[in-house]
């Protein structure tokens, strides 16, 4: 008899949070598909977006698509069955059209006005379907921006940055994630943008801090863009190149502000970037979150991009509204934001932040 | 002894000692790899037994042990433990949430003074040894498969997290900016080898492997659980409490994600979603390449600590030579099979 009262109270509890969400009877307008709730910068895009979309006066639904694509696709197939009237699409995969084409199919069907964000698709894929957009950025700036930072701080300081004085700066890379596009571009566009600026200074490129690694990054082995693996590296790599050899890495570029997270943390440990008037290694990292900007204002790090979250969210919101609204265009109204001349693509700028 | 084992070794005849040298060979080869491997990495890049590079291995193994050690309870009990790795993310992120730093930009809970450290390693303690418990209660009573419990109880602290991380004004943002008094109580230190600092966390897991190793040799529940993983009737016939052994095993293992959540917080020091993640796949590869079989009831803790030194020499050793990463998974995939195999063939002989 226990038992089973006990069993119908766990029932009850499992159920009690679905009727709840059911209380409005009807189905929401936007759902929001976002590729992984883990990732920090995506975060802070859900919550903006959350807000923006409610002050519009629409209801909404989140997803967590974890990282698998095909979870997403399965969320988006039952969305629809819900009767979606919007669909905002922050897909997994990247790699390929593959996946992307089968959400577009399926929205192109039930005739819904589809949205990707922040990971980018192809130009042919939101051209397959005249109510399909994408708003984000362009994945080669951030990596650009972040040389082009990299070099003016160097220019600036090089005597200090090249602690041994050897004439040449070298570097370490935290890549975040194997066969990621984002990844990539940061990974070669930092070193290229940095190396463009020293170049027309006449100073040498920078040179990565092992010459026996051939692909000049250390990647996170679990493509996670964590601060754990960079940590390890770091600390790893700081017992055989330090100050006492004279052969200090001497600049420590990453992919994200996790990874620049992780190995400040290491360097603290060796005594470096501990703040004040302490040794410094210039740290670089892209997103711009709270930790890094509050790294940056205590000296600890040098410099990161900043992901417009906020700019994301008011764009997202203003093609979802249009969706919705019946007597517009998907694209109306948007001349106040940078647009692609030939394809329907919003881009967000990314921005140098220093402190 | 070393004299008998000779003396004997004299006395075989010559077929007999070239199978006793063999299975001799075969046995230790995971030492024999761990040394020509040391020697191979040292002869190219010299600075690899370099003091400040034995600290590094040592405390890099020493964050990753107390996970493994609570593991190896579950699989000598023939179970494993998925959970392990989410429950290290959420006392991660409580341990951090916690003990940020007063007036820290972008603080969790702003008006929350930080707290006394003893209070939030007990509480995050608690946290652990609460999944543990139902974990372990789960699998006693209901009869389940661990691998099933813990997979649940896996998403469920994962759920958790999340929503953990969205609460405060912290907007799912990695929590750092963490309170000096206590990262410089894991990572500061008090004793230093030469020029090189010894994290202080080492001699904490240190205490803690050693308190392991009573418990598994030397008092009745670690005999109790070694009898119930080699089989389970038989122990419950000579009247051994089952059930309440099983649930001390996983709310032991949940205290050690405990005390490996609350390091890793200070060691990393920055903390988000991705905190933990795999880390249950590391210590049961450690476990099982330091011979905790999955067959059950056998395991040591010096092997244990096999495993997970070797794991971290493999990283360390492939970094130090430049290989990428790709060849990392090849060889981690190498080792563990190989000495599974090897573990196994003890058995089959044995048998």
């Amino acid at each position: 008899m226990k038992k089973r009262i006990l069993s119908a109270l766990l029932a009850l509890c499992l159920f009690l949070p679905l009727l709840t969400a059911c209380g409005g009877g009807k189905g929401d307008d936007v759902h929001v598909f976002y590729y992984t709730y883990s990732d920090t910068y995506i975060s802070s895009v859900r919550t903006a977006l959350d807000a923006k979309l409610a002050e519009a006066g629409l209801t909404y639904h989140d997803y967590d698509g974890n990282g698998n694509q095909t979870t997403q696709t399965e969320q988006v197939r039952t969305a629809i069955t819900q009767g979606a009237r919007a669909l905002l699409v922050n897909i997994v995969n990247t790699g390929s059209d593959d996946a992307a084409n089968e959400i577009v199919g399926l929205a192109r069907d039930a005739g819904i006005p589809l949205i990707f964000f922040n990971r980018e698709v192809s130009d042919t894929v939101i051209g397959s379907y005249e109510n399909c957009a994408y708003v984000g950025t362009r994945a080669e700036e951030a990596g650009l921006l972040q040389g082009e930072m990299i070099g003016e701080y160097l220019l600036e300081h090089y005597a200090e940055t090249d602690r041994n004085g050897d004439g040449k700066i070298s570097y370490i890379l935290f890549k975040g994630e194997e066969g990621n596009n984002e990844a990539i571009y940061r990974t070669q566009y930092s070193v290229e943008g940095a190396n463009e600026l020293l170049e027309r200074a006449n100073k040498p490129a920078l040179v990565f801090y092992d010459r026996a690694n051939t692909n000049g990054y250390l990647v996170d082995r679990n493509g996670q863009w964590s601060a754990a693996a960079a940590n390890e590296y770091m600390t790893t790599v700081l017992t055989s190149y330090n100050a006492a050899g004279n052969n200090m890495v001497e600049l420590v570029i990453c992919n994200n502000d996790s990874m620049a997270e992780g190995a400040i943390s290491a360097l603290n440990s060796a005594g470096f970037n501990t703040g004040g008037s302490s040794p410094a290694i210039p740290v670089f990292g892209v997103d711009a979150s709270d930790a890094a900007k509050s790294l940056i204002r205590d000296k600890k790090m040098a410099g990161t991009v900043q992901q417009d979250a906020a700019g994301m969210a008011v764009a997202l919101a203003h093609l979802a509204t249009n969706a919705i609204a019946e007597d517009r265009g998907l694209m109306d109204g948007t001349e106040g934001f940078t647009v692609d001349e030939s394809v329907r693509k919003i881009r967000i700028a990314y921005g140098k932040y220093l402190g | 002894m070393k004299l008998k084992i000779v003396q004997k070794f004299k006395q075989m005849p010559p077929n007999e000692r070239r199978i006793y040298l063999r299975e001799l060979l075969i046995n230790n080869s995971l030492y024999i790899f761990l040394v020509a491997a040391i020697v191979l990495i040292q002869c190219m890049n010299p600075r690899f037994l370099s003091g400040p590079s034995i600290i590094n291995i040592i405390s890099l193994s020493a964050a990753n042990l107390p996970i493994a050690l609570g593991i190896a309870g579950a699989i000598i009990l023939t179970g494993t433990d998925l959970s392990a790795g989410r429950i290290v993310g959420l006392v991660a992120c409580v341990s951090a949430a916690l003990l940020q730093m007063t007036g820290y930009a972008g603080k969790m809970f702003p008006n929350l003074q930080t707290l006394p450290i003893p209070v939030v390693f007990l509480l995050v303690i608690a946290i652990g040894a609460l999944v543990g418990f139902i974990n372990g209660y789960c699998t006693a009573t209901f009869h389940l498969h661990p691998f099933i419990v813990t997979l649940s109880t896996q998403l469920i602290v994962y759920g958790a997290l999340l929503l953990l991380l969205m609460t405060g004004n912290n907007n799912g943002q990695s929590i750092s900016g963490l309170d000096p008094s206590y990262t410089n109580f894991i990572k500061g230190s008090v004793i230093s080898l030469g020029s090189t600092p010894i994290p202080n966390y080492v001699w904490y897991v240190l205490v803690i492997t050693a308190i392991m190793w009573v418990v598994w040799n030397k008092t009745a529940f670690g005999k109790n659980m070694f009898a119930i993983g080699s089989n389970s009737e038989a122990a419950n016939v000579s009247g051994v409490n089952v059930k309440r052994c099983i649930i001390l095993v996983f709310v032991l293992a949940g205290v050690l994600y405990g005390v490996t959540g609350f390091i890793e917080a200070a060691r990393i020091g920055s903390n988000s979603a991705s905190t933990g993640l795999n880390y249950e796949l590391d210590a049961i590869a450690a476990c099982v390449i330091g011979g905790v079989s999955f067959v059950g009831g056998t395991g040591k803790i010096s092997g244990v600590i096999l495993g997970v030194v070797l794991l971290r020499l493999i990283f360390v050793g492939l970094t130090f030579l430049g290989i990428d990463a790709n060849m990392q998974y090849i060889i981690k995939g190498l080792i563990i099979l190989i000495a599974c195999a090897i573990d196994m063939r003890k058995y089959l002989v044995r048998r």
